[in-house]
């Protein structure tokens, strides 16, 4: 068997020139990548969660005052390219706080800033889309806003929230890719030093690729499954 | 039990309560009819302050409950509301929908909280329901379970806005039924409707309300039969 496949590599590498010898070799390189990846991407999601909690709330206050910088801050996330971001935190702002850069810490913080403000987002329209009425019987009961948030808001909220979210943390994995350029060694990293070393392009892009849709094809099953277990619950 | 004295209430420049003063008294159950759009929906959530109010005064066992010194979660616990749409929460079961307030607000233990709701299930007859949720339950089922979870606070006041408008004309009266039973129990209530039968017969008094003022309160026996101005006489005709 594992001769079979061996012989078919083979041939579609004489076939194709494709090189699978030089990518084995970057084998390990690949899969610390990877590790990286899925790391940095737990830690922007974790991160980004509880920020954008916070920020959606605050969006959601009714003083204008104290609402506006949250809603300040969306926008700019939203109005302005990751590559800027990413640069500007990595020059920028880490420096300010390490006294050197460190492209680890960058990354992350890039990642869970941006990545904060598009849940801040999905939090506010989640929570904005529970019917008034919900509200005004938990308040009628004597219920204060914020009991009334926990217990009736947020969970019904949260549950709508779930399929946003989803497609956020894939975008969060791939926009990942773009860490890159500040030196954390995560998928792109390994496969730009392999395009650099071997100049062939296929190899190395064609497998940052499939790690990539790996990474997110998994996550979004993964999601569905959450999404239907959750539907279920309901009707029970 | 409740005084409303020069109740006033604008949403911008929309001015929706112009000057309502009137005073209920314990166990007595107010019905206010008026046409759509005179203020009955807004008068009504004025007196749990789910409407700011503009100006005047609402009092409540003679505290002003809209004096920032009154803990209005407090005022609330004694004032149940029964909307027209229900308001269940969808993501509990019809027990937990009614346990809820009493453990956060009351801080009743589960056992007990669970003990009343049981009762009141009992009560509304839909003692088999405890474990559903709405989402499974009739129009009229979930109206029941709407007036059981308000009563689990044990207020002394309930205000009913068109609890029976949004049903199915077969279901209106297991709610009716509801309703009745509670003021044969001496259940102080002020109650938006359009069901004028049901006004004329467990009714003290009718508010007839329209353009933000109260037009004409009386007895449902002189308010149908005797309307004293136009528009009452206009309105009646309309629905009667
Ligand atoms: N939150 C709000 N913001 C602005 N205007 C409002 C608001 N709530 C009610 N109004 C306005 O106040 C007026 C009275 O409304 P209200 O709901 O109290 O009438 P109603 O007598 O209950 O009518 P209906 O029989 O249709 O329920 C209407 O013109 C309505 O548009
Ligand atoms: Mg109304």
């Amino acid at each position: 068997m594992i001769q079979l496949a061996g012989s078919f590599i083979e041939s579609i590498s004489v076939s194709t020139g494709f090189r699978f010898d030089l990518l084995a070799g970057y084998m390990p390189l690949f899969l610390k990548g990877t590790l990286y990846t899925i790391g940095i991407s737990l830690f922007a999601i974790f991160i980004g969660l509880i920020l954008g909690l916070l920020i959606g709330l605050g969006e959601l206050m009714r003083n204008k005052l104290l609402s506006f910088p949250f809603k300040a801050y969306v926008a700019f996330v939203r109005g302005t390219p990751f590559f800027v971001q990413i640069l500007i935190i990595h020059f920028g702002v880490i420096p300010v706080f390490l006294g050197k850069t460190n492209g680890v810490a960058a990354g992350i913080v890039a990642l869970s800033l941006n990545s904060a403000a598009y849940i801040a987002e999905i939090f506010r329209a989640g929570i904005q889309s529970i019917d008034k009425g919900q509200m005004e019987a938990a308040r009628s009961l004597g219920m204060t806003h914020t009991q009334a948030m926990k217990s009736v808001i947020l969970p019904q909220a949260f549950k709508r929230m779930i399929p946003p979210l989803g497609n956020e943390f894939i975008t969060l994995i791939k926009e990942s890719s773009l860490t890159a350029i500040v030196a954390v060694p995560e998928i792109m990293y390994w496969a730009r030093a392999f395009n650099g070393e071997y100049y062939r392009v296929w190899e190395p892009y064609l497998l940052a690729a499939v790690i990539y849709f790996i990474l997110t094809f998994t996550l979004s099953i993964l999601l569905s499954h959450l999404e239907k277990r959750l539907a279920t619950d309901d009707k029970s | 039990m409740i005084r409303v004295e020069n109740l006033k209430k604008t949403f911008g420049k929309n001015e929706v309560l112009k000057d309502i003063s009137v005073t209920i008294k314990p166990q007595e159950v107010v019905v206010v009819i008026g046409p759509s759009g005179s203020g009955k929906s807004t008068f009504l959530r004025c007196l749990n302050l789910l409407e700011t109010i503009t100006a005047g005064h609402v009092y409540i066992e003679g505290v002003d409950i809209a004096d920032k010194k009154t803990d209005i979660n407090k005022i609330r616990t004694e004032v149940g509301m029964v909307f027209q749409q229900f308001n269940l929460f969808p993501h509990k079961t019809v027990l937990e929908n009614i346990i809820l307030a009493p453990m956060k607000v009351k801080k009743q233990s589960r056992e007990q909280a669970v003990k009343k709701a049981r009762e009141l299930l009992g009560k509304v007859g839909l003692a088999e329901k405890e474990n559903v949720y709405p989402d499974s339950l009739s129009g009229g089922q979930k109206q029941r379970v709407a007036i059981a979870r308000a009563l689990a606070m044990e207020p002394k006041i309930m205000l009913f806005d068109e609890p029976t408008s949004a049903l199915d004309p077969e279901m209106v009266g297991e709610v009716l039924e509801v309703m009745k039973q509670l003021a044969r129990e001496g259940m102080t209530m002020v109650v938006v409707t359009h069901e004028m039968g049901f006004a004329r017969e467990v009714g003290d008094r009718v508010i007839f309300m329209d353009g933000g003022y109260i037009v004409e309160e009386n007895t449902p026996n002189q308010l149908f039969n005797n309307p004293q101005h136009e528009r009452t006489k206009l309105f009646l005709s309309k629905v009667l």
